[in-house]
């Protein structure tokens, strides 16, 4: 089964709200058509984080904002070991969160 | 609009509490009812701010609550929940009440119990503020977006991790001049950054901030009793009046904004909030910033106006946030050793900055301090309040 992330691109405008919103950003249409997002791009910023929520599977994660060649910014887990600002990166989709019933997917950026 | 003046102000202790969330928050209530000395005038209305009792203490209705816990029906009460900016935004309904001539006399008190919880859940309560599916599932904490401000913000501006710690050091100060600061210790650079041990003393959170960049959690309760021009007239008292509110809000994920380093929020709140008291940032004594976080600390100072963008950190170095600066920068140690009981947290510092206007600070007062400013920081930065209070001539 395959997983992808997606965003609302307006019928009207045609501005990819990222996440998904019930009224454009950018213009105030009300219709959107649901697509793919992801791509290359380059690391705006990231943390290494030592201080999770109750119940996260793991104790430390690297997160970061990147920003795709398209534009649009996405949050996800950065999968580098040498990170650095403005390194350049792509998404691809992983297992983000396993609560136990049911696995989240989403973004995990790694070096291009 | 009709005016609105502070008579009463009052605070628990900060820190870990064995009292209920109810006894904290008629306590604090207590102390500002007691400093309003308001003798047979009634209270007319009762706003709660808190962010957590629903998840953490499993108690709803915390108006209702609080108006029985100090006999004061039938008056008007309801709670407010506008995440960690409850507080001000408590303070702006109860305002509201008062300029609209709906009420004479209001109660505000912010009340926060999470101590009960172990840090694990309450990080996760007040992450589940942050963007369920864009943020929330990939273990963004408030901490993690802190972190990554931070980041960007050291690699744009030239601050250093020793400006970090330098806010960190400024507050703990301050803190020990306020018996109702949780954290009642001086940090120094040595040990929080420079000597080798500094690396056991202070680790990671989420780099590049360390736990002396974070604020403690902590229970406690804030309140101030609101009145109307005609009631504080009738009050022997020095009158502080909110001179001016702002609020604005931004886009719920952090990555949507356009340029992520600029608290926007902040920017147009505070805006609003002096275009409304008819004064400048320059006209500002005393302020309260909401550092949660020592790098909001700095970027806040920029963005309500008090010092050009990238500049702050220049400023704190300088030294004119400190107590006896140009502009001292949280006198109450701030949420950095003050503590952070979310929903108090607004009421607390319009609390201290109603203290320094009437000159009762103590050791840590800020002289002749006639104009204050407050930053309440909602969500993490799409929900901010602005407040600004004046001193005026009895």
């Amino acid at each position: 089964m395959s997983h992808e992330v997606t965003g609302a691109k307006c019928t009207s405008c045609g501005t990819t709200n990222y996440p998904k919103r019930a009224v454009c950003s950018n213009c105030k249409n009300e219709t959107f058509e649901s697509v793919a997002i992801g791509g290359v791009g380059k690391v705006l910023t990231y943390t290494d984080v030592y201080a999770l929520a109750i119940d996260y599977e793991t104790r430390y994660l690297r997160l970061a904002i990147v920003e795709l060649d398209d534009g649009l910014r996405v949050t996800g887990h950065l999968l580098d070991d040498e990170p650095k600002l403005g390194k350049r990166v792509k998404t691809t989709i992983g297992v983000v969160r396993n609560p136990g019933d049911k696995p989240l997917y989403g973004f995990q950026f790694v070096p291009t | 609009m009709k005016p609105v003046y502070i008579a009463g102000a009052g605070m628990t202790k900060f820190g870990r509490s064995e009292w209920s969330l109810i006894r904290l928050a008629s306590e604090a209530s207590r102390s500002a009812l007691h400093h309003a000395n308001l003798g047979k005038i009634p209270v007319d209305g009762v706003v709660v701010a808190n962010m957590g009792a629903a998840r953490i203490n499993k108690q709803t209705a915390l108006g209702s609550a609080l108006v029985d816990q100090l006999a004061l029906y039938p008056a008007m009460a309801e709670a407010v929940e506008n995440g960690p900016a409850s507080g001000a935004s408590a303070f702006k309904v109860g305002c509201q009440a008062i300029a609209s001539g709906m009420a004479d006399v209001v109660l505000v008190t912010g009340v926060e119990r999470m101590r009960v919880v172990n840090g694990l859940e309450g990080t996760d309560f007040v992450a589940s503020l942050s963007h369920p599916e864009a943020e929330y599932i990939y273990g963004v904490t408030l901490p993690s977006l802190a972190g990554m401000l931070a980041r960007l913000v050291m690699s744009r501006h030239g601050v250093e991790r020793k400006h970090l710690a330098m806010v960190a050091i400024k507050n703990h100060e301050n803190a020990t001049k306020n018996p109702y600061a949780h954290i009642q210790q001086t940090v120094t650079m040595e040990g929080i950054l420079t000597l080798p041990e500094a690396a056991v003393n202070n680790p990671p959170i989420a780099e590049p901030l360390h736990m002396f960049d974070c604020c403690p959690v902590s229970d406690g309760s804030a309140a101030v009793v609101l009145v109307s021009e005609g009631i504080a007239a009738k009050l022997d008292a020095p009158k502080v009046r909110i001179a001016g509110i702002g609020q604005a809000t931004d886009t719920h994920a952090v990555h949507e904004r356009e340029d992520p380093t600029d608290l926007k929020a902040v920017r147009l709140a505070s805006e609003r909030a002096f275009a409304m008291a008819g004064l400048k940032p320059g006209d500002i004594n005393v302020a309260e910033l909401h550092d949660a976080f020592t790098i909001l600390e700095i970027a806040e100072s920029e963005a309500a106006g008090f010092f050009p963008r990238g500049e702050g950190h220049k400023a704190l170095e300088r030294g004119e946030t400190k107590l006896d600066g140009k502009l001292p920068i949280n006198p109450s140690g701030g949420l950095k050793a003050k503590g952070h009981p979310v929903g108090a947290t607004g009421v607390a510092q319009l609390v201290e900055l109603a203290w320094q206007l009437r000159g009762e600070a103590a050791a840590r007062q800020v002289k002749d301090a006639k104009a204050g400013y407050a930053c309440n920081f909602g969500g993490f930065g799409n929900n901010v309040v602005a407040t600004v209070l004046q001193r005026e001539a009895k």
